[in-house]
């Protein structure tokens, strides 16, 4: 190693150590909670059972009857949330960086949805989407979308869709700033240049832009398909995971494991095994985008 | 480039003066904290001294502070306050979404309140947690002790001792839309579950509006089913010789019969249209709006639905209150809210509030119609209707419920989302209770 | 001249017509809140309900701004949000450039997917060790156990987004500031961050909305109305049987106003920041 890559090397520890402290002092305990708990007995409510379990907690856990169930409707909820948020992102992103009138009206009501608390924009979603009482049924039957009002969150095909809805409301104008902000970045003489050499919109779109947001997207996916993931809030101000498990997802039950069961050997090792999911899908991406990019 | 720069700077000096200024703001913070620090110390301070040395109790209560009841707590509560020098009262506002993860927190870390306001399900767990005072002492030496009702402070003990004391009651009695119940020609609310589903058909021809509204979902469907369950003489675990509990429905095949007919009693209300179709997944909230809004005749409810005639005046005027429909027996479900007081060192301190807030006086001002006390009953308004319900009044056995209140609301789920059989759902859900009795420790070995 | 007039009239035709979309989609729940927050309590939860009040009322907003302490909840929640956006921006730059630049090092790659695995525990199961380590730092009921969690909470995500916008800014252009002589730290605030002005923007903007909106923490670490932040004190309107709904939508659409205000003038930063020393087509 020469001797500026070891100042350069003592420069980074430097600027990671901050965020380093910052993660020790309040991640790094409660992460190894959960991995210690997770091969361990550990219910509040029953203390009679203590000391080293072996496999038995994510024996239990795997046995659950709707674990199965709720491992799906976990895939289903990040897959659909992250993709419609980010093809919402899109094209707002898109549409906002156009030189029109009033764009800043319209950025600035894009953010509005990041901006009212969960919990309260849950319960409004839930009030506007009663049969009896809400408006968007009101609505859609006198349009005639509809026949009769539908209980969107109560019925078991729609409920988990339906937080999936509210959930990319909520969540794409976070995309869209993100978004935005590097399209910003876009080199317009490059732009002007493909244009010159005759490239229509779709392939100044595709060939130029979007290379550009390939790094941001990609980091904006990634984060977003853990949050999605490990999210808990909507689905529980919404359902509470109900009607009979339909939006159930994995944190839900880890929820419901810990504060209701107080079994935090059971939700440790759920949330394990959630963790082991995650980092193998990251492991599979990142084997397939190398083999891509060889071939 | 250099206005690139400028810009740059502008913004980096802007975000080191927040912090700056964010710096100064926070002393103010860390006063306060200082303070707080100050106070916590004399707590301590306090053992050895108690008679001299003032003591801060921590108080937590669910209390809404922009209705008059919560007015009224708040001004009583300062009242005592201020008539206690040793003793400063710190009540705070939580809301009991959150209370309960707050109180689980707060407990397994060691820092629990000295007395606060709770749900009676959360009951057998904080007992489990070792963190409820006896107050079995305090209790025995106090003059208005026969002034509680008698169930009440049964259901309020573990093996004979009182681990919490009531805050107020939520009987639960039929509430009923009087005018609709004449439109379709009836005089009078039904006795039982068979005049109930047949009186259905011709309020639903005669009105458009259906009969009767259940919970099928969500913290009141437990409430509920245990209703219907001691309606009919079953009950969801009983105490047997060991002092631990369990489920008998699957060694007595008479229980499991009982238990059977309140599962197909569900699936009569669905099948003959006595509750709209979304009621299988309606919560507290949709049932409560509903029948406030006089979308449906009749419901088992509490006396808090009074408190809607301010929003919803039209719907409301017709309401009346009588006993709930049963099979065999008479009986309704009674929340018992508890004040809780956990262990500490200023015990005696705590008792002198939770001894007022049972007080007459209290109750009279906060709780007149749903007072755990018998000298204390309303004649306006509808406590006393509540109140003469207060002896057939059932509550949860005292065992931890968490795993035993979400398999009653999933054996709901199967009787009407999945239309399982009656008798299977009775089975799994006896098996779930002992499963999870089994699992917190308390299933009795019998 | 990009494309032809023609196309460009149908473009911004399309424009409008997906930001009118996207503005109705955003606003129709905030609409409904507003409207329900100068409801008379008769009128709002009706069989009909409807965009029309028939006896519009201040009633709910004065209930919120006098007979409650939202201006005390508002005032601690921009406190926090600031701390918090301060903290973790100033950290997350330094943090990210190494991530960006020198991922090549063990230890900053150790970092970096220790970071990621803190992102993956769920919320509920932080709330005992949290308050287990707030409580023997002797910080529950400040200020400073918030703004601690909210910026660790915050700090991985802005590290990673800081990293993505670095990574699209070409190294020559460092190279050449070192060879003038000037220090990692010169190179970033002097090179860098004029380059990513937008994505400090958008990444503070994370930040800040990341702390404002936080609701399970807020209500756990804090014990008193002195303290609490708006999102757990707004909730406070939800009773146990009755939701004061008016008083509630009042609340959050004074929470929410001021910030989407902010952001009006923020965006200047977002839009302006780049285009400002690059050359107008």
């Amino acid at each position: 190693m020469t001797l500026r890559e070891r100042r350069l090397r003592t420069a980074a520890y430097w600027f990671v150590l901050p965020a380093a402290l910052f993660f020790i002092l309040l991640n790094a305990y409660p992460l190894i909670t959960v991995l210690w708990d997770s091969i361990h007995f550990k219910n509040l409510l029953n203390k009679s059972l203590s000391g080293f379990s072996g496999l038995s907690n994510f024996k239990e856990v795997i046995h659950n009857e709707y674990f199965a169930k709720a491992l799906w409707n976990t895939v289903v909820w990040t897959v659909l949330s992250v993709a419609g948020e980010y093809a919402m992102g899109l094209v707002s992103a898109v549409a906002l960086n156009q030189q029109v009138r009033g764009r800043s009206l319209f950025r600035a009501i894009i953010i509005i949805p990041w901006v009212v608390p969960i919990v309260i924009a849950g319960m409004t979603w839930t009030w506007m989407l009663t049969p009896d009482y809400g408006i968007i049924n009101l609505w859609l039957t006198k349009l005639g979308i509809i026949d009769k009002p539908y209980y969107w969150l109560g019925e078991l095909d729609t409920a988990l869709l339906t937080v999936v809805f509210v959930n990319i409301w909520r969540s794409f104008p976070f995309y869209t700033i993100s978004l935005l902000a590097s399209l910003q970045s876009v080199s317009r003489d490059m732009l002007e240049a493909a244009a010159i050499d005759g490239a229509g919109v779709r392939t100044r779109f595709f060939r130029i832009v979007m290379p550009q947001l390939k790094i941001v997207s990609l980091t904006v996916i990634f984060i977003h398909v853990i949050w999605t993931a490990i999210n808990f809030d909507f689905i529980w101000v919404m359902t509470e995971g109900g009607p009979l498990y339909a939006s159930e997802t994995l944190p839900i039950m880890i929820y419901r494991y810990a504060m209701e069961s107080y079994n935090f050997g059971n939700a440790s090792a759920l949330a394990s095994m959630m963790l082991g999911f995650m980092i193998c899908g990251f492991i599979l991406y990142y084997l397939f985008s190398q083999r891509k990019s060889r071939t | 480039m250099k206005a690139r720069k400028s810009t740059a700077i502008v913004i980096v000096t802007s975000l080191l003066a927040l912090m700056l200024s964010a710096c100064g703001g926070g002393n103010g913070g860390d006063n306060d904290a200082n303070k707080a620090d100050a106070s916590g110390n004399t707590d301590s301070a306090a053992t050895g001294n108690e008679a001299e040395k003032e003591v801060n109790l921590k108080f937590w209560a669910a209390l809404d502070p922009s209705t008059d009841e919560g007015k009224t707590i708040q001004a009583k509560v300062k009242e005592f306050d201020e008539a206690h020098k040793n003793i400063s009262v710190d009540l705070q506002v939580i809301t009991y979404d959150i209370l309960h993860d707050k109180l689980v927190a707060s407990i397994n870390a060691g820092d629990a309140p000295d007395i606060s306001w709770g749900l009676a399900e959360w009951f057998g767990e904080f007992n489990n947690f070792g963190a409820l005072a006896d107050l079995t002492p305090y209790v025995d030496k106090w003059a208005d002790k026969n002034k509680v009702y008698a169930n009440v402070w049964d259901a309020l003990k573990v093996d004979g001792k009182v681990m919490a004391l009531p805050n107020y009651l939520g009987i639960r009695a039929l509430l009923y839309h009087e005018q609709i119940l004449k439109d379709a020609g009836f005089d009078a609310p039904p006795a039982t579950w068979d005049e109930l589903l047949a009186m259905s058909a011709a309020i639903k021809d005669k009105t458009g509006k259906e009969a009767y509204g259940i919970a099928g979902a969500g913290v009141r469907s437990p409430q509920e089913l245990i209703m219907y369950l001691a309606q009919n003489d079953v009950q969801l675990a009983k105490k047997m010789d060991d002092g631990k509990y369990k489920n008998t429905w699957l060694d007595n095949p008479d229980e499991l019969a009982k238990a059977t007919e309140v599962f197909k009693f569900y699936q009569d209300l669905q099948a003959n249209k006595t509750i709209t179709a979304d009621a299988k997944t309606w919560g507290w909230e949709e049932e409560d709006q509903n029948f406030v809004l006089g979308q449906y005749a009749m419901v088992v409810n509490g006396p808090w639905i009074e408190g809607r005639s301010t929003e919803n005046p039209e719907g409301m005027k017709d309401v009346k209150v009588a006993a709930p429909p049963y099979k065999k027996t008479p009986a309704t479900f009674m929340e018992i809210a508890p004040l809780y007081v956990y262990n500490s060192d200023h015990l005696d301190a705590t008792w002198e509030l939770a001894q007022f807030l049972m007080s007459a006086d209290y109750q009279n001002a906060v709780n007149p119609s749903k007072a755990p006390r018998n000298d204390v009953v309303s004649e306006a308004g509808w406590g006393k209707d509540f109140m003469a319900l207060a002896d057939q009044g059932v509550v949860f056995p005292t065992v931890s419920l968490g795993g035993i209140t979400k398999a009653m609301e999933d054996a709901l789920a199967r009787t009407m989302l999945k239309n399982d059989s009656p008798e299977s759902v009775a089975k799994w859900l006896a098996e779930a209770i002992n499963k999870s009795l089994e699992t917190t420790n308390e299933l009795s070995g019998k | 001249m990009l494309i032809s007039r023609r196309k460009q009239r149908l473009l911004t035709f399309i424009t409008y017509a997906v930001l009118v979309g996207f503005a109705f989609y955003c606003l129709f729940p905030f609409l409904w809140m507003f409207a329900t927050s100068l409801k008379p309590d008769t009128e709002i939860r009706t069989l009909n309900p409807s965009f029309f009040i028939s006896k519009p009322t201040l009633k709910h907003f004065d209930n919120v701004l006098n007979g409650s302490a939202f201006i005390t909840f508002f005032k601690n929640s921009v406190f926090i949000a600031a701390v918090t956006t301060a903290a973790s921006l100033m950290i997350s730059i330094f943090a990210g450039y190494a991530l960006s630049r020198f991922i090549r090092f063990k230890g900053v790659k150790a970092f970096s997917v220790a970071m990621l695995l803190s992102q993956m525990i769920p919320g509920v199961l932080l709330l005992i060790p949290l308050y287990l380590v707030m409580k023997n730092m002797n910080l529950i009921n400040t200020y400073w156990s918030l703004i601690l969690a909210y910026t660790t909470f915050t700090v991985p995500l802005c590290t990673f987004m800081m990293k993505g916008f670095f990574d699209t800014i070409p190294y020559e252009m460092e190279e050449s500031a070192e060879i003038d002589g000037c220090s990692r730290v010169g190179i970033i605030f002097r090179i860098l961050l004029p380059v990513s002005l937008p994505s400090l923007v958008a990444t503070s903007l994370f930040a800040f909305l990341n702390a404002w909106n936080e609701f399970m923490f807020g209500f756990v670490f804090i014990n008193d109305e002195a303290h609490r932040t708006l999102t757990p004190g707004v909730s406070l309107f939800k009773g146990l049987y009755q939701t004061d709904w008016g008083s509630m939508m009042a609340a959050s659409v004074l929470s929410v106003l001021p910030i989407v205000i902010i952001f009006v003038f923020m965006q200047r930063f977002l839009i302006e920041g780049m285009t400002a020393g690059a050359v107008k087509g």
